[in-house]
């Protein structure tokens, strides 16, 4: 009888910790095998911070990531925390899927020490924070100052006018293209630029819903486009081109300029000389100003997840100070704090060049509409049809502009009746 | 007595006799029902579930979805400009992959038909792009396009094709061509393997009777190979024109269906629509229209076959 009792407790003993423990599902689709270690690193530490915490890391090739991630939620599969790029937030978002970090963010000692943009992109499209940015792709010109001095441009662009004058001295010389322009996957933001530096605004829609898309002034930006393919200032293959030809056109010297966030930065400064390119503000428009889009991916969590303040510890963990500076290299962000710029890594003239746009009063960055439901199919699908077609000069800039805008207005429209 | 026995025998013989001839025809179906079931549940189910989806408005992500809205998908799809795009390049795309994998495979087949030393190692070389993954392909011929990469558009800039060593998949004139030349390589083994088995079928006799009788190559060829291979013909040409057409991975591994959607065709389209718009209405839709035409095409096919072989 006291061998039985005896047993009977020593059984609940070891049962007690085991009943405690909390397992977590981790879910990245941005992913490389380089940035799955990093993250793994921040994890093991997180659950030696936390005993009784398992984190399971779940790792979407980013390919097919968004096809993967929307099939395992509608299987009910949903994980407690997800990195969440900013054109799926609102996809998530709108349909209930992700919980409101408000609550957390208002007693988090964290959340003073974040640069102004974090919390402004946290809340962007549906004023509340259902995701918490990591980083920020903001978008900046890259120049080539050997091409430069070659073809007779003296100072990097400042103006559209600037750019164009700039392209089209370094377009003069035998096989160099001015600009390397991104046509093909991902190309949407280039347009987006450009249509509101010639428009003047960094909103793409009026309080009706109207899209700007639709407006003469943003048809001159779309247009400013197509005379620079049309014209020969890029190169003819740029039509199809994505992030690693863009890149690998800038730094082989095949074009001088282009437009890119910082990751791109990992690639070109592997090969090339940091004295011979330099970062600096995108150019700016008649108004003077410039509108550089801005992307970023972050942590949300899932509203139907079971450990919520669990969750979010693991949310501040990955947030954390040196936790963010490591990832946001690894991953070629600017990092969501204030005091970045005195981390000897950011601190270089490449990415003073960044610093320098973030803090223009001129630059108004562009958030790209991600809070309607029909954004990720026009990015990833529909702009990079008829925008090729654009270039081509089977569609006019015009049509362009108007089929954005009517599809656009036609889906700001249907959210704002759901407000 | 006897008479007792005799009357009393004939009932049960009967019944027993009756018994076993109705188990012994349904004998087969009992032996094939393992197959059907599994068949009808993995083919079936899934057709007829996403045929519902055609008259309903199922998107992915959104709980409040799924409604009857009757053919307004099918009223879209006539419509659409960007299907009828599409449609065209399934047929450019089809036809075309179609006719030199078939040639070549018919070609390499007679090579094979005959013998040499090493015959069975190059056969089994010959026959492994078929082994190749779609996917593997796709990713090596998107690669030998790119002339940062590869040397072959600076081969086709050297022999007068191109006039710029340029990536074809950059030219929405050209792009087509590179998923079919890479369907091409990967679909002639398909037909290179299936013609020489039938190739092999064929008599010697015959040839030899022929030989005889004065009959030159070509002779030969059109009289008795061709008429031999007619049907098997026929069969791996309608197989092979259904999966040419809905072979979606080389196209969306390689180009995506672009630039400017000059290489979409149906079924990257169908595909596109379901994972990328998450409209699983309109894609089962386009999906049925394809289902039909192809339908069409096969029940022509047969019809073909077997008037041809009535004529025979």
């Amino acid at each position: 009888m006291k061998k039985l009792l005896a047993t009977s407790l020593v059984a609940t003993a070891i049962a007690g910790p085991a009943v405690a423990e909390t397992n977590l599902q981790l879910v990245e689709v941005i992913t490389s095998p380089e940035r799955t270690k990093v993250l793994q690193g921040i994890v093991s530490e997180f659950e030696a911070e936390n005993p009784g915490t398992k984190v399971e890391i779940i790792s979407l090739p980013w390919g097919q990531a968004f096809e993967k991630f929307a099939t395992m939620v509608s299987a009910g599969q949903t994980p407690d925390v997800v990195e969440m790029p900013d054109t799926w937030a609102a996809l998530y978002a709108n349909n209930g899927a992700l919980e409101s970090l408000e609550p957390y963010l208002t007693s988090w000692d964290g959340t003073d020490k974040l640069n102004a943009r974090t919390i402004e992109m946290a809340r962007s499209g549906t004023g509340t924070a259902y995701m918490l940015p990591y980083g920020f792709y903001l978008r900046a010109m890259f120049y080539n100052k050997k091409l430069f001095k070659e073809a007779g441009v003296e100072k990097p662009p400042v103006t559209l006018d600037d750019f164009r004058e700039a392209a089209e001295k370094v377009s003069a010389l035998p096989g160099k293209y001015g600009f390397c322009l991104r046509g093909g996957s991902g190309g949407l933001n280039g347009w987006a630029v450009f249509g509101a530096t010639t428009a003047g605004t960094d909103q793409f829609f009026d309080e009706e819903g109207n899209s700007i898309m639709s407006t003469e002034a943003w048809i001159k930006g779309a247009q400013f486009m197509v005379d620079l393919y049309q014209d020969g200032l890029a190169p003819k293959d740029s039509l199809n081109w994505g992030f690693n030809e863009i890149v690998a056109g800038f730094y082989s010297g095949t074009c001088a300029m282009l437009d890119q966030d910082p990751d791109a930065l990992i690639g070109i400064a592997q090969r090339m000389d940091p004295n011979d390119f330099g970062v600096t503000t995108m150019p700016k428009g008649p108004n003077g100003k410039a509108y550089p889009t801005i992307g970023y991916a972050g942590w949300s969590m899932f509203s139907d997840s079971e450990h919520k303040d669990a969750s979010w510890k693991l949310i501040a963990k990955l947030q954390s100070r040196d936790a963010n500076l490591e990832w946001s290299k690894r991953v070629g962000t600017l990092p969501i704090y204030k005091d970045a710029e005195s981390d000897p890594h950011y601190n270089t003239p490449q990415f003073a060049g960044w610093f320098e746009e973030l803090s223009d009063p001129d630059v108004h960055p562009l958030t790209m509409p991600t809070h309607l439901e029909e954004f990720a199919f026009f990015k990833d699908s529909m702009s990079i049809r008829t925008s090729q077609e654009a270039l081509l000069g089977r569609k006019s800039a015009e049509e362009l502009g108007k089929e954005w805008g009517d599809y656009l207005s036609a889906a700001q429209k249907k959210w704002l009746a759901k407000q | 007595m006897t008479t007792a026995t005799d009357l009393g025998a004939h009932p049960a013989n009967r019944q027993g006799v009756t018994s076993r001839r109705f188990l012994s025809r349904l004998e087969p179906y009992f032996y094939a029902s393992p197959a059907i079931v599994l068949l009808v549940t993995v083919m079936m189910v899934p057709l007829v579930v996403g045929l519902t989806y055609t008259v309903r408005d199922i998107r992915i992500l959104n709980p409040f979805s799924g409604g009857y809205v009757g053919f307004a998908h099918f009223e879209a799809v006539w419509h659409d400009q960007n299907f009828h795009n599409a449609l065209f390049n399934t047929f450019w795309w089809t036809v075309t992959s179609l006719f030199f994998q078939f040639f070549l495979g018919l070609t390499l087949a007679l090579l094979l038909n005959r013998t040499f030393p090493g015959r069975r190692i190059i056969q089994s070389l010959v026959f492994l792009p078929w082994a190749v993954p779609a996917f593997l392909s796709g990713l090596n011929w998107a690669w030998m396009f790119n002339p940062v990469i590869s040397p072959l558009p600076h081969w086709l800039f050297a022999l007068g094709i191109l006039s710029e060593p340029t990536n074809i998949l950059s030219d929405p004139d050209l792009a087509m061509w590179g998923p079919i030349v890479a369907n091409i390589w990967f679909g002639i083994p398909f037909f290179a393997i299936t013609l020489l088995a039938a190739l092999q079928s064929i008599p010697g006799e015959i040839y030899e009777a022929a030989s005889i009788d004065g009959a030159s190559r070509r002779q030969q060829f059109v009289s008795i190979t061709l008429p031999f291979l007619a049907p098997t013909i026929a069969i791996t040409l309608m197989l092979r024109t259904i999966w040419i057409a809905n072979f979606a991975d080389l196209i969306i591994v390689m180009t995506n269906g672009g630039p400017a959607d000059s290489t979409q065709i149906v079924s990257s389209y169908i595909f596109t629509q379901a994972f990328r718009r998450l409209d699983f209405g309109y894609a089962s839709a386009i999906a049925a229209v394809l289902l039909v035409l192809l339908l069409a095409y096969a029940v022509s096919i047969i019809f073909i076959r077997r008037s041809l072989l009535r004529e025979t």
